[in-house]
């Protein structure tokens, strides 16, 4: 029977949950959600779970227990600000926030927490202010306390491009805002007015309605409008006549025209169609703004840290120093599971490294003394001690950061189709005007009838569906995209992915896993031996133990945890053990190196019981997506800085044809280059810090979410889920919604040759106007909603 | 009569305009940056809420003013 745990609503067995004796209807899935519960109730604060109501939370999170380097000094100045007050201010990211509950939960234990004065976490990114009084209280007793309710938190940097991201959408919001206001009432006084027009409104009453829109309009046109004029601007600085210029002069002119009408001159005026114009088209960029700002939030989530202090040791004593205080010659230490932060050469210690980001190579590399140690690369085993041969500056790692930014500057921006439509709309629509207002001067004479008709082409053009067209579209298409693990980060990428030609693959991380599995093997274990294996393997998390751990665990049922002695991890060879006199081994030994893979040899009292070895799987259903793939026209190309032989088999196993190995970051990054001048749009997926180079060259690039900091930030499409399934549906979706956009901008140039000879003939009244104005835009949206399909 | 109208109109507008300042001011402080909290702000309504609400900036201003007292001293 399942039930529910008492903090996390979670459901599990009954049989496995902890019950408490003093009060039986509790049931705890886990000492962390029991220590949580209890904790809360103490301190009163149980009416969480009121608010909580019947959603779950995740199970509290396992504790980073090295805290102190909160309150080091290179860290308060990094990351800790002070207030006007002399208080100390933090910007932290938590960690495990499901819902609204939780932000209640973590500001009140917060407030609660003598010294701390205020609290501000924002229910959306997940990111919290905190202001606190230092003599009081230390950052990292702050940290402990949320950690203590089952919450994580990290400090982030707000970047500057931040501050400017959440200040536009702030700017845009309010602009947006007054549009709309000014629209709904300018619509009220619209009925009025055409109501007027077919049962009869006097010239003074008429009046006062044109003057209240004029009071509507004029704020909308100028405020909400300006910034359609400093895009329009900035086109026209460029020599391009984009969207904004097209709105902004209809627009525009509309007003105008509708002044003369307001100080007294014969027609109609137009200040609802003015505004309307307006505010639709800023909508659609509103919620391309929000878009885009909720992309970035998502990933500053997802961001692991990039190292930024080092441990060095000055005559024997230990010190934590920031990275721009490394210098040449200085002894560092990295312990395991940590990265190395500049490059050098070990002087003590012997280890295995994963360089799989760097170098593409997923096997794991041993470092001993004389070895050279990269930049960016992780320490598997125990404890090394490595002399700087470059400082932070002229590391591999920094190297890379440079040649991705030089790379970034000069990418090119594929211009999307109604950028493109717009260059020859907007002057078709004026010449048609212009035409047509010569067309009726000399044929009836009248100045002030051709000038109405003149107006009347230029507004039912109505470039709102056209403006529309784009982003409505590319919305859907990036929220559907969401919902399958893709992170767009700007909706513009849809269009660029519908018209790519080629897919450039990284190997390892990308087609394949990453991670070390134990090839399928024929021998088979006495359930003894498997036990003593099983139990040695249990007590070290090498990856290669913990791969030989899984293997087990699936292939022999009823494994048994044996009690061994002198359990000894041997750095970059293995582990020993005595069980019951016998010398117990797992591991690596000299006749292994004639493998190319990965070996794990099991020897009890020197002799051979089993030989493992372990592989980097190929991801799901490679072989078929890269079949979908040719099947589209999309050339697919695997460049990996791996070795020939490696290289080929993987290719051959997914049914790709073209590849190249043995490829160093500024090689790949070269090689997109080749392609982009034949003309090809390329996109690359990849996802170690190898890749990074390549990533910002390529037309669009795309990374795997638990690939390296460096490419996920340099990427303009993130894989959440890792899988290259994700990979075939970015395809299908974006050359999808590319459809719906072609429709649309089709739609919306259908509607104009219906209505543009209307107004040609002099049929176009107000009325006409606004309703078409409206009708294109519903039919624009309506036939975006069609993209997504379940 | 139309004097009536106009005088109808300009004072609904400016009504209007002054709700419209009035929620531009709130905006530019940020209380609508926060879409989800405003939504969800239901649930911080209770009485204890409110009371936690007010000792919370009653302790701000304890702070500030100990801490201004302390750097006069100093």
């Amino acid at each position: 029977m399942e039930v529910k745990c008492t903090h996390c609503h979670l459901e599990f067995d009954e049989k496995v949950m902890i019950k408490e004796e003093s009060d039986p209807s509790l049931n705890f899935c886990c000492n962390g959600c029991q220590g949580v519960y209890h904790l809360l109730k103490d301190d009163g604060l149980d009416s969480f779970y009121d608010k909580l109501g019947n959603n779950t939370i995740a199970p509290p999170l396992k504790q980073d227990t090295d805290l102190h380097k909160f309150d080091l000094e290179t860290f308060e100045k990094r990351y800790v600000k002070i207030t006007d007050d002399g208080f100390k201010k933090i910007d932290l990211i938590i960690e495990g926030i499901h819902c609204a509950a939780c932000v209640w939960l973590n500001e009140k234990i917060l407030y609660q927490t003598d010294g701390i004065l205020e609290v501000n976490i924002n229910f959306t990114n997940y990111k919290a202010k905190v202001v606190w009084d230092g003599d009081k209280i230390p950052l990292s007793k702050i940290i402990s306390k949320i950690q203590s309710i089952g919450y994580n938190a990290y400090p982030y940097d707000q970047t500057v491009s931040e501050k400017k991201a959440t200040k536009e959408k702030q700017d845009y919001f309010i602009k947006m805002m007054v549009a709309v206001f000014a629209s709904i009432n300018i619509m009220m006084l619209a009925v009025a007015k055409y109501t007027g027009l077919f049962t009869g409104m006097s010239a003074d009453i008429l009046d006062t309605v044109h003057m209240g829109e004029f009071i509507l309009a004029t704020p909308v046109l100028f405020y909400s409008g300006s910034i359609f004029f400093k895009g329009a601007y900035y086109g026209l600085k460029n020599k391009i006549i984009n969207m904004d210029f097209l709105v902004i002069s209809g627009a525009s002119l509309i007003y105008i025209y509708s002044l003369f009408i307001l100080f007294g001159a014969n027609g109609h005026s137009y200040f609802d169609s003015a505004t309307m114009i307006i505010t639709f088209v800023l909508v659609g960029k509103y919620l391309e703004v929000i878009g885009k700002k909720s992309a970035v939030d998502t990933l500053d989530k997802i961001k692991s840290q990039l190292p930024t202090e080092a441990t060095i040791v000055i005559d024997g004593i230990k010190k934590v120093i920031s990275l721009e205080e490394i210098n040449i010659d200085d002894i560092i230490e990295i312990k395991n599971g940590e990265k190395a932060s500049v490059d050098g050469i070990v002087i003590s210690g012997t280890s295995s490294f994963d360089e799989s980001s760097i170098s593409g190579e997923a096997h794991l590399v041993t470092k001993t003394n004389g070895d050279k140690i990269i930049s960016g690369t992780i320490n598997l085993d125990a404890v090394i001690r490595y002399k700087v041969t470059q400082d932070y500056e002229h590391s591999t790692l920094n190297n890379i950061v440079t040649i991705i930014e030089d790379s970034l500057s000069s990418k090119s921006d594929i211009e999307n189709q109604a950028n493109e439509m717009s260059k020859y709309f907007s002057i078709s629509i004026l010449s048609i005007a212009i035409i047509s207002f010569f067309g009726w001067y000399i044929y009836d004479g009248c100045f002030e009838n051709a000038l109405v008709i003149a107006i009347s082409v230029i507004i039912i053009a109505c470039p709102c569906a056209l403006a529309l067209a784009t982003p409505i579209a590319s919305l859907i298409g990036v929220s559907w995209l969401a919902k399958k693990g893709l992170l767009f980060k700007e909706a513009k990428y849809i269009e660029t992915f519908a018209k790519a030609t080629t897919l450039v693959l990284d190997k390892t991380g990308t087609i394949t896993k990453g991670k070390l599995k134990v090839k399928e093997n024929c021998t088979k274990l006495e359930q003894n031996d498997a036990n003593i294996l099983y139990s040695l393997v249990d007590s070290s998390t090498h990856p290669v133990s913990v791969s030989v751990k899984h293997y087990l665990e699936n292939k022999y049922k009823e494994l048994v945890h044996l009690e061994l002695d002198d359990v000894n991890q041997i750095p970059a060879i293995g582990m020993s053990a005595t069980y019951k006199g016998m010398i117990v081994f797992g591991g690596k030994n000299k006749e292994n190196n004639n493998y190319e893979n990965t070996v794990y040899n099991f020897t009890i009292n020197d002799k051979t019981i089993v030989t493992f070895e372990l592989v980097d799987e190929i991801k799901e259903n490679a072989k078929d997506i890269i079949t979908y793939l040719h099947n589209e026209n999309i050339k697919v190309i695997m460049c990996t800085g791996d070795n020939e032989k490696v290289a080929e088999k993987v290719a051959a196993s997914v049914g790709i044809t073209e590849f190249k190995a043995n490829m160093n970051p500024i090689d790949k990054s070269n090689f997109i280059a080749k392609l982009q001048q034949n003309d090809e749009i390329v996109i690359m997926a990849g996802d170690g810090v190898n890749d990074a180079p390549a990533l910002a060259k390529a037309d669009i690039a795309m990374a795997m979410g638990n690939g390296a900091d460096i490419s996920i930030a340099v990427s303009d499409v993130v894989v959440l889920n890792n899988s290259l399934e994700a990979v075939k549906n970015s395809f299908y979706i974006s050359k999808r919604t590319y459809r719906f956009i072609r429709q649309n901008l089709g739609i919306s140039l259908v509607y104009n040759l219906i209505t543009i000879p209307l107004a040609i003939m002099g049929y176009v009244i107000p009325l006409i106007a606004a309703l078409s104005m409206s009708l294109s835009s519903l039919l624009v949206v309506g036939n975006s909603f069609r993209i997504k399909k379940d | 009569m139309s004097s009536i109208y106009t005088f109808m109109l300009m004072g609904g507008l400016t009504l209007g305009f002054a709700i419209l300042g009035m929620f531009i001011w709130g905006a530019k402080q940020g209380q609508f940056d926060d879409g989800d909290k405003m939504m969800g702000g239901l649930l911080f309504d209770s009485q204890d809420d409110l009371n936690d609400a007010i000792n919370r900036e009653n302790k701000r201003e304890e702070a500030i003013k100990k801490s201004k007292e302390k750097s006069n001293e100093s």
